[in-house]
């Protein structure tokens, strides 16, 4: 059984090894598809597994091992953080699955020629896919209602002291780096900021558009090298925009741009979307609490 | 779903590897969300092939073909829908039966349809299975 698990990783592995060539760069930048691996590695386990004649159940019991053996294996041979690997279970869990299930029709037929055709036309996908795709961008937006007038709000917006609120959010908790505080290097155009996560990360940044009262624009700079940070999405842009309502209160409009480059963007732009939501709103509730308690 | 997906997607069978793929991910939905319409289809897929000559094949548009004397007389799908190519009056008496519905694509034709849910299904699919196996030899 383990024998399909370290065949379907053998397979992609060497994918990776053609498209790190082909492309003149190193293998870690190279991001193949989290869905086509796991998908190949489940076709490929199931053509070792017909001899085992596995049933449905079984194809699953044995693709969840496959699963946790390639968890495993990311942890300890790529470093991958904790909290990434338990974003992309669910989805190299599906991908083994349906693997797996396709390979189990699809190789119990007895079309050798097929099946033979099968494995290269695999390996190039896995190995083309990351040429064919555009960079995907997006922008994660958010906003509160704070009872405060703008000027109370932007002093707190320009940097804050430390949240002491322990975090809500379910990854922060699971050790996801949640945002502590802010610090400012002036109150101009390319000063530097420095925005703190738990563990000590560190996000370098530079004010691009101040707008006193109404915007501020910063460009993310530097970004820690914490294996649950890095690589799978650059944040290049934040914003924070104050709209006036006219009755004594703010609109504070958190955005967060980005870009993925870790695959199926749907996927993963949910739950990117979701964390970078978790900070906006960690940050955002506390410039509201700071604003409405009329600190300074 | 299924039927959407016949509806409006059917040219997703010229793709390569299209229907088998979706087909796995309707098994995996499956085994997720019916357990017991998984057992269904397992014990269904182990008691077919027990059948004399029959073996099991892929299916042209995904799922679990059944071959016997180089035909494709059945096949089921990941949701655990079950089709079954019969004669004509076979298959209208099994519908008016209550035993079968006509196909859920051709509508009234020699196939039927029917829908496993749970293990108790199995013993009236294996009727409808027995009376669609082809004459060996033929």
């Amino acid at each position: 059984m383990l024998a399909g698990n370290a065949a379907g990783g053998l397979a992609c592995l060497l994918a990776f090894r053609l498209v790190s060539l082909a492309h003149d760069a190193p293998a870690v930048l190279i991001y193949p598809s989290l869905f086509l691996v796991p998908f190949t590695i489940g076709l490929v386990a199931a053509w070792v597994w017909r001899p085992l004649q596995l049933g449905i159940g079984l194809s699953l019991l044995h693709s969840l091992l496959c699963t946790v053996v390639g968890l495993l294996a990311a942890y300890l041979a790529f470093r991958e953080g904790v909290v990434c690997l338990l974003i992309v279970s669910p989805i190299l869990y599906l991908g083994t699955v349906a693997g797996a299930l396709a390979g189990r029709v699809w190789f119990r037929s007895k079309n050798d020629r097929i099946n033979f055709c099968l494995g290269p036309l695999l390996l190039l996908a896995v190995a083309g896919e990351p040429s064919l795709r555009g960079a995907h961008e997006s922008v994660v937006t958010d906003e509160i209602r704070i009872a405060a007038p703008p000027a109370k709000v932007w002093p707190h917006v320009l940097a804050f002291p430390a949240i002491r609120e322990e975090p809500r959010y379910w990854l922060f908790r699971v050790g996801l780096p949640y945002p502590v505080d802010t610090t400012n290097g002036g109150n101009f155009v390319g000063a530097d900021r420095a925005c703190r996560f738990s563990g000590g990360a560190v996000f370098k940044e530079k004010v691009a558009e101040l707008v006193p009262e109404k915007r501020l624009t910063f460009d993310i700079v530097e970004v820690p090298r914490d294996p649950e940070l890095v690589g799978h999405l650059d944040a290049h842009r934040g914003q924070f925009e104050l709209r006036d309502n006219g009755d004594g209160t703010t609109t504070l409009i958190g955005r967060t741009w980005y870009s993925l480059r870790v695959r199926p963007a749907v996927y993963f732009d949910w739950w990117t979307h979701d964390i970078f939501r978790a900070v906006h709103l960690r940050v955002m509730r506390h410039i509201q609490q700071l604003a409405e308690s009329g600190e300074n | 779903m299924l039927r959407f997906v016949v509806r409006y997607f059917r040219w997703l069978a010229h793709v390569p590897f299209a229907t088998s793929l979706f087909d796995a991910f309707l098994l995996s939905w499956t085994a997720i969300f019916h357990p017991r319409r998984l057992q269904a289809i397992e014990a269904m897929e182990a008691a077919v092939l027990q059948l004399p000559g029959v073996s099991p094949a892929r299916h042209r548009y995904g799922g679990q073909g059944f071959v016997c004397a180089g035909q494709e007389f059945a096949h089921v799908h990941g949701n655990g829908l079950l089709d079954v190519k019969l004669t004509r009056e076979r298959a209208a008496r099994f519908v008016a039966q209550g035993r079968a519905a006509p196909h859920h694509v051709f509508g009234p034709s020699a196939w039927i349809s029917f829908q496993l849910h749970t293990p108790a299904d199995c013993a009236n699919a294996m009727i409808l299975l027995q009376a669609g196996l082809p004459e060996q030899g033929s």
